[in-house]
C-alpha cells in the first residue's frame, strides 16, 4: 500500500497524518521561500565576515612582500606570484557566488526596483547587455513571496539565456494588470528543444545537473502562475505570469 | 600626494592595505581606525582626500558613517570597500552618495586604482550601474588629461580594435582588470561605449602623436 494519502487513511478511520490541504501546502511553500532567503543571507554573511576578510588581508600582505627588492626575483618571487594568483581566483569565485545569491532588500524595495537591480547585477557579473523596460507601472504592495519568486525566476531565466543562447544581449519586459504580473525574457540566440530539456530535468534529485527550467517551473507552480517557453531558430521567449493574490 | 583615511574593523585588512599603500608612490595613509563612530572626527583632524570605508564596522553601519560625513560636509571623496558587488549594494552605495565602490573580492591592487580614480574626480562604479548615477557633472567627466598611464595604454589598444581579452594578454593582466580600466576610461572621457572611446581617441590624439604613444 502506498504511504497514507488523505483518502486511504480516512477510509480506515485512523488517519496516520493530518491531511494537508493543497491551499495550505501552497501557503506553507511560500513561507519557506522567505526562510530560504534568510538562510542564504546568513551563509553569505558568514563568508563575508570570515574567508573574504582573511583572503583579502592576506593578499594585501603578499602584495607588500612582492614590492620588496629582494623578493622581486628568484624562486620566492615565483611562489609569491602563484600564491597571489590562487588567492585572487578564490576571491573571484566568492565574488560570483555572493553576487548571484545575496538577496536584495525584498521587504524595503518595490518590485520594479528589485527587478532592475537584478538586471544591473547580471550585466555587471556577466558583461551581458539587458534592455529592461516596464510596459506599465508595477504595483508597490505585492506579497513578499511574489517578489522573491519573480526575482529568482527572472534570475534563472537570465542565467539560462546567458549560458545557452550564445548571445550577449537580452530583453526583459515587465507589466502588470489588475490581477497579474507578467515578465517576458527574450533572446535572439540559437534556441533549444524545450520538451527535450524538460524531460531530461525530471527527477534530477539533489545531486543532479542543471535543472534551471525545472526550478523555474516549480517556483511558478508554488505561486499558482504560468510559465511558457517558446524557442526556435529566432531565439527564445520565456514568459512568467504570476497572480497578484 | 593622496591622503587616505582607512576605516575597517578587520585588523588584517587594515594592516595589509596600509602596508600596500605605503609602498605605493603618491599615496599616504594619514590615519586608520576600526571605529565607525570616530570617522568624522578623524576626517576633520587629518583632512584626507579619500576615506576608504568598510561597510561592516561591528555595531556601526558604514552607510550611517557615510551619511554623517556628507551631512557634516566633510570635503573628502569616499570609496566604499565591501565584499558585496550585487545590484542592491551598488544601488545603496549610489543612494548614499559614495564616490565609488571597491570590492574585497577583487585584488587589493584594484582598491589602490580605485583610490586614485575617485581622487581624480571619477565615480568608480560598474558600467551597468550608470543608469542610477547622478547627472554627469564637470568633475565626473575629467577628460583625457585625467587618464592614468595604464588607462591611456588600454585606450590606445581599444582604439586599435582589440578586445578586452586581447588587451589583457598584451598587458599581462586579467580581463577583469582591463574591464575596470575601460570603465574608468569611459567615465573620464564621458563616453558610453568602446566605439565612442575609439572615436574620441582619433579626435584627441593627433596621428603624429600616436607613434610616440606606442614608444
Amino acid at each position: 500500500m502506498s504511504p497514507a494519502s488523505p483518502s486511504s487513511s480516512s477510509r480506515r478511520g485512523r488517519p496516520a497524518r493530518a491531511p494537508v490541504r493543497p491551499r495550505r501546502a501552497s501557503l506553507a511553500a511560500r513561507g519557506l521561500l522567505a526562510a530560504a532567503e534568510r538562510d542564504l543571507q546568513q551563509i553569505i554573511l558568514d563568508i563575508h565576515d570570515g574567508p573574504v576578510q582573511d583572503i583579502f588581508g592576506a593578499l594585501s600582505q603578499i602584495q607588500v612582500l612582492r614590492h620588496r627588492p629582494e623578493l622581486q626575483t628568484g624562486d620566492a618571487s615565483v611562489v609569491l606570484g602563484r600564491v597571489a594568483a590562487s588567492l585572487e581566483r578564490a576571491l573571484g569565485e566568492i565574488r560570483n557566488f555572493i553576487g548571484a545569491f545575496r538577496p536584495p532588500e525584498f521587504e524595503r524595495r518595490p518590485l520594479g526596483a528589485i527587478l532592475e537591480q537584478l538586471v544591473v547585477q547580471h550585466e555587471s557579473l556577466t558583461g551581458a547587455t539587458v534592455d529592461f523596460s516596464l510596459a506599465t507601472p508595477l504595483p508597490d504592495d505585492v506579497p513578499l513571496s511574489l517578489k522573491i519568486s519573480l526575482y529568482r525566476i527572472l534570475q534563472e531565466a537570465l542565467a539560462n539565456a546567458t549560458r545557452h543562447a550564445g548571445v550577449t544581449s537580452f530583453e526583459v519586459l515587465a507589466r502588470a494588470d489588475r490581477r497579474h504580473i507578467v515578465v517576458r525574457v527574450r533572446d535572439r540566440g540559437r534556441g533549444f528543444n524545450v520538451a527535450k530539456v524538460l524531460k531530461k530535468e525530471i527527477d534530477v534529485g539533489v545531486a543532479g545537473g542543471h535543472f534551471g527550467l525545472r526550478g523555474m517551473r516549480d517556483r511558478v507552480a508554488i505561486m499558482n502562475g504560468k510559465l511558457s517557453i517558446s524557442s526556435g531558430r529566432g531565439g527564445t521567449v520565456v514568459t512568467i505570469r504570476l497572480p497578484l493574490s | 600626494m593622496i591622503k587616505v583615511l582607512l576605516v575597517d574593523d578587520h585588523p588584517l585588512v587594515l594592516e595589509g592595505l596600509r602596508g600596500l599603500m605605503e609602498s605605493e608612490p603618491g599615496i599616504e595613509v594619514v590615519g586608520t581606525t576600526t571605529d565607525g563612530a570616530r570617522v568624522v572626527d578623524l576626517a576633520r583632524q587629518y583632512r584626507p582626500d579619500v576615506v576608504v570605508l568598510d561597510l561592516e564596522l561591528g555595531a556601526t553601519n558604514g552607510y550611517d558613517v557615510l551619511t554623517k560625513l556628507r551631512a557634516e560636509q566633510v570635503p573628502a571623496r569616499v570609496l566604499v570597500l565591501t565584499a558585496y558587488g550585487d545590484g542592491e549594494s551598488l544601488r545603496a552605495a549610489l543612494e548614499h552618495h559614495a564616490d565609488g565602490i571597491a570590492l574585497k573580492t577583487d585584488s587589493p591592487a584594484r582598491t589602490i586604482d580605485a583610490i586614485r580614480a575617485v581622487n581624480a574626480g571619477v565615480l568608480v562604479f560598474p558600467q551597468a550601474a550608470r543608469r542610477w548615477m547622478r547627472k554627469p557633472t564637470d568633475r565626473a567627466v575629467a577628460g583625457p588629461s585625467a587618464l592614468s598611464d595604464r588607462e591611456r595604454e588600454v585606450w590606445r589598444h581599444l582604439a586599435s580594435g582589440l578586445s578586452n581579452a586581447a588587451i589583457a594578454r598584451k598587458l599581462g593582466v586579467s580581463p577583469s582588470t582591463v574591464k575596470f580600466h575601460t570603465q574608468n576610461l569611459f567615465q573620464k572621457l564621458g563616453v558610453g561605449n568602446r566605439t565612442a572611446a575609439a572615436v574620441e581617441y582619433e579626435k584627441q590624439i593627433p596621428a603624429a602623436a600616436r607613434g610616440r604613444e606606442r614608444g
